[in-house]
């Protein structure tokens, strides 16, 4: 199967939503939705590893073109992984249909695409 | 032959053909699920929700989401309507198509009803009741696909 886009989740702990926009964006990604939600870890795994988790998470869901999808989330795992503040895992789910992207919601830093035979500028 | 026989002939023939079709129907195998997204204005939410459930939908959740605004500036000003509204579908695979359809169709026309909407296959689902929930298999009614398909070519 074909998989031409590629669905992004990054869980983060709250307020550190436009910190995940931010790193995805440098890397091509246009806009994201964010989701508020309540994170559940044991208190044993708490104590075991000397940690303290934030319940309330955010996660972003953003939708990116499958080439863009490894840098994303690299960049991701440097601004927000789980060794920062923002203690965030990030994975991508395969995307075999789309509807609504815009030629706005094209990549800035991506290159448009010409038509075979025309000229580039 | 006389015109008794020919009957019974008949309604021979019509319970083979049942009995065929109905094997035909076991031996099939189960319609793959897919998880739909679709990202809209809050406003929206429940028409959407309502257009998508007419497609032998039975489980969709809501979700209240925020966009992430486009400039620094924008957001700082509060000119920025980030209010969104994530549904999350479960669909049968085969309906898909339609789906989509639709939506591109009512992200183009509805007013401040612009969105985006993407599928993620699922791979399983545990127990035999939730898949026929999720498919919306009811035994002994006819598929609505294959009636709709057959009411358009009669």
């Amino acid at each position: 199967m074909n998989f031409s886009h590629e669905c992004i989740v990054c869980i983060v702990n709250t307020g550190f939503s436009d910190a995940v926009m931010d790193a995805a964006r440098e890397f091509g990604a246009r806009g994201g939705t964010v989701i508020h939600g309540r994170g559940t870890a044991s208190q044993e795994t708490e104590r075991f590893f000397g940690i303290s988790i934030q319940p309330d998470k955010e996660l972003v869901l953003i939708l990116v073109p499958h080439d863009l999808t490894d840098p994303i989330l690299h960049a991701l795992y440097r601004a927000v992984g789980l060794k920062t503040p923002g203690q965030g895992i990030a994975f991508a789910l395969p995307v075999d249909q789309v509807v609504g992207l815009s030629t706005l919601s094209l990549s800035e830093n991506s290159e448009i695409p010409t038509e075979p035979g025309t000229p580039e500028k | 032959m006389n015109e008794q026989e020919q009957k019974k002939r008949r309604s021979d023939r019509t319970e083979k053909k049942n009995g065929r079709a109905k094997r035909d129907d076991a031996l099939k195998a189960p319609k793959k699920l897919k998880l739909l997204f679709t990202v809209v204005d809050r406003k929206k939410a429940e028409l959407y929700a309502d257009l998508i459930g007419a497609y032998s939908v039975n489980l969709q959740v809501l979700l209240a989401g925020e966009g992430t605004a486009k400039t620094e500036t924008l957001r700082l000003l509060g000119l920025d309507d980030t209010a969104r509204a994530v549904i999350v579908s479960v669909i049968r695979d085969d309906l898909a198509p339609a789906i989509f359809d639709m939506l591109e169709d009512k992200f183009k026309t509805v007013r401040g009803g612009k969105g985006i909407a993407w599928s993620v296959p699922m791979t399983s689902a545990v127990g035999v009741a939730i898949y026929q929930f999720l498919s919306d298999y009811r035994e002994g009614r006819e598929d609505p696909v294959r009636a709709n398909e057959r009411g358009k070519s009669e």
